[in-house]
């Protein structure tokens, strides 16, 4: 029996549906490769990208040297970053035999965010939102909210040892909640918060979004802000800890 | 039970069925093997103890049993770290832990006071200060100052109102500043905070280990 070789497609950041719809078939292996895929060494990014870089964006470079993908869609638009856009040249200039494809993706209809409000682990609710990235078809199960006593906003860490800490009933806030929504470049998405719950606001080190994460941080009255490079260190997990059990009622 | 806030310089014990007060020894003359606690806190407290408390939540639980008040900002300036905690109306505002870059401020303190024989208690708070982010990378300020010239003493000086200066934004400039840790005893760097200052002493970890312990979690 013969099979058939798999196109192998990578994303960055959130695609427009149109796309998703495109790629999401039995003939293509997608690979999202703002995440850490195996043993895939970020150091291999470093002759490539400066060091001192968003821990994602070197983390997509050293994916894509060691994946290899035939074709990148990349988002460049207000859905991801200008460190993307960036990123996108040294891709062309890296991989002469990948296609890098820059999208825009304005999607505006909502998909919903019932795994944002779960009750679950919160590194399998992190792991299935960034997995509904590559999946076009809207919800058909009813997951039913929880009373949030905890919140995380920010978007997916690099290193999800960060989010061991926190309660199963977390609810997700930030670009998070735009990815799980479809609709990465929603703003006011993205800045929405719970004043009334706990909450870390979190960003990666070196990201634009540390400054929109530390402003809202400063006007929520139960904050902590943090932001992190490629892995979480026990300093970042300390403050996560004490934030959370000197926040208990 | 024996309680412990192991520091990266210093190591502060207490018993808590004597009466004695805590003790202070250098962490480098414990006996690894034999040294153990019951609850410790600190850099090297996971090693040593039955039980171990976060140092935030230790800072957080002392500065509540001692400061009693609902809204404070607590600054714990130590050898290797800075960190703070922030209550606003009775709750938790906010927190910071800068165990690597802006660190090793007392380290490198105590480091110029044995270098330099220097006594801070009979030194001036100087009218300017170095900007600096670290202790480490900070001491390039002092070699420069003095190869152009200016006094070693007055150069201390810069340098160490630099590092209060640093840790007093680090606390996000509060009005009012509680103190602890070791630089709480050092009178050159108390002075140089531009702000009121409430020095709490060493041992206020090990307060918040006491309240750790007569909180439900231990029993």
């Amino acid at each position: 029996m013969v099979t058939q070789k798999k196109h192998r497609i990578g994303i960055v950041g959130v695609p427009p549906l149109s796309i998703i719809k495109h790629i999401a078939s039995p003939d293509h292996e997608i690979f999202d490769l703002d995440e850490p895929q195996g043993r895939i060494d970020i150091e291999t990014a470093s002759p490539l990208l400066p060091r001192v870089y968003c821990g994602i964006l070197r983390t997509v470079i050293a994916n894509s040297l060691a994946i290899q993908p035939e074709l990148i869609y990349i988002d460049t638009g207000s859905g991801k970053c200008d460190c993307a856009v960036h990123t996108a040249t040294v891709l062309d200039d890296i991989l002469p035999n990948c296609r890098i494809l820059r999208t825009r993706n304005n999607d505006s209809t909502g998909f919903g965010i019932p795994l944002c409000k779960a009750r679950m682990k919160l590194t399998d609710k992190m792991a299935a939102i960034t997995a509904t990235v590559q999946n076009p078809h809207p919800y058909l199960d009813n997951i039913a909210p929880c009373t949030p006593t905890a919140g995380f906003w920010g978007v997916p860490p690099r290193d999800f040892s960060l989010l061991e800490f926190f309660p199963d009933t977390t609810h997700i806030y930030g670009w998070t909640r735009c990815m799980e929504n479809k609709t990465p470049d929603n703003l006011d998405l993205e800045m929405h918060y719970n004043p009334d719950i706990p909450t870390v606001f979190f960003a990666q080190s070196f990201c634009a979004k540390t400054a929109l994460a530390s402003h809202l941080a400063s006007r929520h009255p139960y904050a902590l802000y943090l932001d992190c490079d490629v892995t979480a260190g026990s300093s970042a997990k300390a403050k996560i800890q004490a934030f959370l059990e000197l926040s208990e009622k | 039970m024996l309680l412990a806030d192991f520091g990266t310089t210093y190591c502060k014990l207490l018993d808590t069925h004597s009466v004695d007060a805590p003790r202070l020894m250098a962490t480098n003359t414990i006996d690894r093997k034999t040294m153990k606690v019951d609850i410790a806190t600190g850099h090297n407290g996971k090693r040593y103890a039955k039980q171990y408390v976060n140092e935030l939540t230790a800072l957080a639980r002392g500065g509540l049993t001692l400061i009693r008040k609902k809204t404070f900002t607590l600054l714990d300036c130590g050898s290797r770290d800075i960190k703070y905690v922030t209550y606003n109306d009775g709750k938790i505002k906010d927190m910071g832990w800068n165990a690597e870059c802006g660190a090793s401020m007392g380290f490198t303190i105590e480091l110029l006071e044995k270098y330099y024989n220097l006594d801070f208690s009979k030194m001036p708070i100087p009218k300017s200060a170095f900007s600096i982010t670290c202790g480490v990378l900070g001491m390039s300020n002092i070699f420069d100052a003095v190869v152009n010239g200016e006094n070693e003493v007055e150069a201390v000086a810069k340098f160490v109102k630099g590092i209060a200066l640093n840790a007093y934004d680090f606390a996000k400039r509060p009005r009012e500043l509680y103190l602890s840790g070791g630089l709480c005893g050092n009178p050159l760097f108390v002075g140089s905070l531009p702000c009121p200052v409430i020095s709490l002493g060493r041992f206020v970890l090990l307060e918040g280990l006491q309240a750790t312990l007569q909180s439900s979690d231990c029993l």
